[in-house]
């Protein structure tokens, strides 16, 4: 059972349960513990040999035992996601734990990864359960529907879920390269139905500057 | 439309984010109905609706920029974001606070300023790195920390410095340690014997308000070049009409050229 103690702890009860988390990401427990670090994310070889290629690493732990544990990452906000069969794409570095029951896997993201420099590929986790993203700041839950199509900065996004399509928009002209541009060269587009997680906060990315 | 229990505490979508007010307290949501808004460039997150984002200095733009834009350094850093629907802004996960002025005039750090209605016009205070709003408008502003509103007299520290409103422009106080002699500058460089770090002030009299943030963590100052050399413009590097050497650099703790001490 996740849980938020305040907005920067998650705390986390188990009774004899697994989570995976982030490799030393644990405060504090209490109860019985065992830390096991899963190498690949628990995804067998063919993940490991995934991740390794598309250089979506995460170095994951499973935490499995009876007590309360207590995560937190760098003092970043952390936003509880519920999952009810449907997937969640995320950056691994905003990945903090999911249920163990989750799947976790790879995805090819195209240009929107590139231009955030987090490279062309991202994480998917799947099932039935929660996760929780960190985020610099708190992040903002914005739903994507069929009449109110999305647009979000590559450098504010952290995660979506649901049915979405992304599209990647770029509005590089010859002003831009004259230095008069929009300041928001590349763009994200989702539409379909679903959420879109953004965070009051820009990521250092190509489009930054541009 | 599918529902995601537990999917973090609120879920916003275009008919329920605010119009020009906050989300949280570290975003800020603009509802542009056909409307213009000057926003500093990269601050916008995501947006609902169509959206145009056009550099100071794209052409359809004279008009605005003749009438709301005074500030050719930082002409770079702006853009005007255009069209219906509605955007939110943010900036390094800082507090984000929107500010009424009517008929007012406001000075900011020019990192500060997100973004700001075009009844508002822009201009750059003549303290360097400031900028200045004067008019009836909104605007949004970002600060580490949440804002806190003093009045004047007051000295605050340079770092906590927001901006200023309606009150004089401030000068520099120095507390008189800092003053006295070589060991008052060896003291101030190297806090020997003792600096407190705020010998150093900024100095409001008059009415009005001073805005500070709760922390001495600054934005990051960008680059905008330097206002035209031009005597009697501060900052400007122009002549002042003093001794050719006026501008060498000086310990914090002298008092002046030797030979403008002795009269010479």
């Amino acid at each position: 059972m996740f849980r938020l103690q305040g907005s920067k702890v998650l705390a986390v009860e188990m009774t004899g349960d697994a989570v995976k988390a982030k490799n030393g990401s644990m405060v504090a427990y209490d109860g019985q513990m065992a830390f096991k670090k899963l190498s690949g994310g628990g995804e067998g070889i063919r993940g490991m040999v995934t991740r390794r290629i598309t250089g979506e690493q995460m170095t994951v732990m499973e935490v499995k035992g009876h007590g309360t544990c207590w995560f937190a990452d760098r003092a970043s906000e952390i936003n509880l996601v519920g999952l009810q069969g449907d997937k969640l794409y995320v950056e691994s570095s905003n990945l903090l734990a999911t249920d163990g029951g989750l799947r976790t896997g790879t995805s090819f993201t195209g240009l929107r990864g590139a231009s955030q420099g987090n490279g062309l590929f991202t994480t998917t986790v799947e099932g039935h359960g929660q996760a929780a993203i960190t985020s610099d700041g708190p992040a903002v839950v914005l739903r994507v529907s069929a009449q109110y199509p999305l647009t979000v900065d590559p450098g504010a996004y952290i995660a979506h879920q649901g049915d979405l399509r992304q599209s990647f928009q770029s509005g590089v002209t010859f002003r831009t390269l004259m230095g008069e541009g929009g300041g928001e060269a590349f763009q994200i587009r989702f539409e379909g139905d679903g959420l879109v997680y953004v965070q009051p906060s820009e990521r250092n990315t190509i489009a930054g500057d541009v | 439309m599918s529902t995601y229990p537990g999917a973090g505490p609120v879920i916003h979508d275009p008919m329920t984010l605010p119009s020009d007010d906050n989300v949280n307290n570290y975003t800020f949501c603009v509802e542009l109905k056909g409307t213009q808004w000057f926003l500093q460039k990269g601050k916008m997150i995501a947006y609902y609706g169509s959206i145009d984002f056009n550099g100071i200095g794209h052409g359809r733009l004279d008009r605005l920029v003749r009438s709301s834009f005074h500030s050719p350094l930082h002409a770079s850093d702006w853009v005007v974001a255009e069209g219906s629907g509605r955007m939110l802004l943010a900036d390094r996960a800082f507090d984000v606070n929107s500010y009424d002025l009517e008929d007012g005039n406001l000075t900011i750090r020019s990192g500060n300023l997100l973004a700001f209605q075009p009844s508002l016009s822009l201009k750059q205070s003549i303290v360097p790195g400031f900028l200045t709003l004067i008019g009836t408008g909104k605007f949004v502003a970002a600060s580490n920390g949440p804002v806190v509103f003093m009045e004047p007299p007051i000295r605050v520290d340079p770092q906590a410095l927001v901006g200023w409103a309606d009150c004089p422009s401030p000068c520099h106080h120095y507390d008189y340690g800092y003053m006295t002699g070589l060991m008052g500058g060896l003291r101030a460089m190297t806090g020997l014997g003792g600096a407190s770090g705020e010998e150093h002030q900024f100095e409001f009299v008059g009415a009005g308000t001073v805005l500070l943030q709760s922390s001495e963590a600054l934005m990051a100052e960008q680059a905008t070049g330097t206002v035209p050399h031009q005597a009697g413009v501060p900052g400007s590097g122009g002549s002042t009409g003093g001794s050719p050497q006026a501008g060498a650099p000086r310990l914090p703790g002298q008092l002046g050229d030797l030979q403008r001490r002795f009269g010479l």
